[in-house]
């Protein structure tokens, strides 16, 4: 296991707060955050490639750690054979065993055909499976990957998703992959932590984190399509006049509160249900996304919620029709902002 | 009617073109104002051998000693920041802006018999090989880091950083990634240091007199026979170091450039 304690570091203007940090052996694990909010420093200090201030990183055997950066760093005077044997040169192994497991990893990474390649002449998505293979060849006990598909097409991320997903499910390596993208989080993570401006301000699960954004800035980054700002009196968090919300906590001033969009069912009807917020209210735009459909709905406030393109066609909606909306207090999540 | 690009590109032309002529009229000129035979028998002059020949060994050496010693010199400029840089920088910066014979005059102060150094030993360095090469070191040197430093700062330093989670260490990052990255500003860096080191007179005849290097045996015969006698040693070293350069430069496009590219 990684323990990360009360880590600090500070270049220039820029600062690494306070990181406390346990990450379990063999865990996928996405510190997901916007640029420059220290990711890479985080990174490198983990890899023991920037000196700390402060705090400690107990669990890292520096000599087995594969570190992949966003930019990968190939060799450019080298060729792809001589890039992934890097490691193992320096390792001083003999030219058999060398050549074996290069072999190996070529072929598991499908760019055997590759090997004798210059690195400027590859694609991007070709270049990634060269820095993957280079780091994965020392067989390391913890992956650091920082933004690794930043720079590729969609169709080529989802590739070199699938490859990672298989490195960490076949090496039960520890994965410490930094991005600023949530669908990469959504795909990859066991576990994520939220960083902004050098500090940690979440961590949990994908779910957990999402569906229970601590912050304003969670709530925003992880894309929380309803948040709303009031206050609870007597059982209910008002909004505005025309808008509240039943929950079963005490009174509160000044506080956020989150509604997922698949939580909230539409009808034509009322529905006859336990939710405890039904509200009517007319449907002021409608937004096609690739696999489902985006209704805001003026219930009083803006509310978003997704139906599928089934759904859409069955109800045959339209703008400036009225519609019933509904959602369980439990699919409400409340927090206090920092 | 010639477009403006058109237009733009011919001024620039001609004018690179004086600058090109200014340079190579007077070398051509010499080169074919010199008789063949004359040219011949220099080319058999055992005193002119011995001086090109020591000039190329002094200038080889002071180019070793620059390897050795400015390489590190020109990595810590390039990657490090640290109090007092700038001043250090200007400091290695001073050979080029003093007049060399002042620069001569400054190692004779500390290496010749009447200094520091010369009085505690007895020794001094006039009139020597040694002095030849401190000359040649001390008015080229920075051209030589000059050339380095630039070719690291242009090389991501992560390159090495990359290398390091590799397993390698400090010292074999430097040798197997930030080294062969900028291998072209090294070969430029030599030969400009060399080439400096060659054609340099101002310092070493403060310091040395004799042995001759060629730069000297063409004043010296220009002092003592006239324009007839210095002109074919001239043409001869000029043939030289013409062969040597463009062979260099060959070899410096032919490699793998440097990298300097701060992606993949």
């Amino acid at each position: 296991m990684i323990i990360i304690k009360n880590l600090n570091k500070k270049i220039g203007s820029f600062s690494l707060k306070n990181i406390n940090l346990n990450i379990q052996k063999g865990e996928y694990f996405v510190i997901l955050g916007p640029t420059g909010s220290g990711k890479t420093i985080l990174l490198e200090l983990i890899a023991g490639l920037l000196k700390k201030d402060s705090g400690s990183i107990e669990g890292v055997n520096y000599k087995k750690l594969g570190f992949i950066y966003q930019d990968l760093f190939l060799f450019p005077h080298l060729n792809v054979y001589e890039n992934i044997s890097y490691g193992l040169k320096i390792r001083k192994l003999d030219n058999k065993t060398i050549d074996e497991k290069v072999n190996k990893i070529a072929e598991e990474l499908k760019i055997k055909n590759l090997l004798y390649r210059d690195i400027t002449n590859l694609s991007g998505g070709e270049k990634q499976r060269v820095a993957i293979a280079r780091a994965l060849v020392i067989e390391p006990e913890i992956f650091l990957l920082d933004e690794p598909t930043s720079s590729l097409d969609n169709n080529i991320k989802k590739d070199i998703y699938e490859i990672l997903k298989k490195i960490h499910n076949k090496t039960k390596a520890t994965f410490i992959h930094v991005t600023h993208d949530f669908e990469e989080a959504l795909y990859l993570s066991d576990r994520i932590a939220i960083i902004n401006n050098g500090e940690i301000i979440q961590t949990g699960t994908l779910q957990e984190v999402f569906n229970k954004p601590n912050s304003l800035f969670v709530a925003d980054f992880v894309g929380c399509e309803n948040l709303f700002f009031g206050n609870i009196i007597d059982n209910y968090f008002i909004v505005n006049d025309n808008f509240k919300i039943y929950t079963e906590l005490e009174n509160c001033s000044n506080i956020y509160a989150t509604i997922k969009a698949n939580d909230i069912i539409i009808s034509k009807e009322r529905l006859n249900s336990s939710a405890r917020n039904n509200y009517y209210g007319e449907i002021i735009d409608i937004n096609e996304r690739i696999n489902f459909i985006e209704l805001v709905i003026d219930a009083g406030v803006n509310i978003k919620c997704f139906i599928t393109h089934q759904a859409f066609s069955l109800f045959d909606l339209k703008i400036n029709e009225k519609i019933w909306i509904s959602f369980k207090s439990s699919s409400v999540h409340f927090f206090i902002p920092e | 009617m010639l477009d403006k690009s058109n237009k733009f590109k011919i001024i620039f032309i001609i004018s690179g073109s004086i600058i090109v002529l200014f340079i190579l009229y007077p070398i051509i000129n010499m080169i074919f104002s010199t008789s063949p035979l004359l040219l011949f028998n220099t080319l058999v002059d055992k005193e002119v051998i011995f001086s090109i020949l020591l000039t190329l060994k002094c200038s080889l050496i002071a180019t070793l000693f620059a390897i050795i010693f400015g390489i590190p010199l020109s990595y810590i400029f390039a990657r490090y920041n640290f109090y007092g840089k700038k001043i250090i920088e200007a400091i290695v910066d001073i050979p080029v802006i003093i007049p060399h014979s002042a620069a001569g005059i400054a190692l004779l102060t500390v290496w010749g018999r009447d200094s520091i150094f010369g009085r505690i030993t007895g020794l001094s360095i006039v009139g020597s090989e040694v002095a030849i090469v401190m000359a040649m070191f001390f008015v080229s040197i920075s051209f030589f880091i000059n050339s380095v430093k630039n070719g690291f700062k242009l090389v991501d330093y992560r390159y090495s950083k990359v290398a390091m989670t590799l397993g390698a260490t400090q010292f074999q990052a430097f040798l197997t990634v930030d080294l062969p990255l900028i291998k072209k500003s090294i070969i430029s860096g030599v030969i400009m240091m060399w080439a400096r080191g060659i054609s340099e007179f101002g310092a070493i005849i403060i310091l040395v007199y004799h042995p001759m290097v060629t730069s000297i045996l063409i004043y010296d015969r220009y002092e003592c026979y006239g324009l007839k006698y210095a002109k074919p040693v001239a043409v001869l070293l000029i043939l030289i170091c013409l062969v040597i350069f463009i062979i260099m430069r060959i070899i410096e496009e032919r490699g793998k450039g440097d990298y300097n590219k701060k992606s993949k």
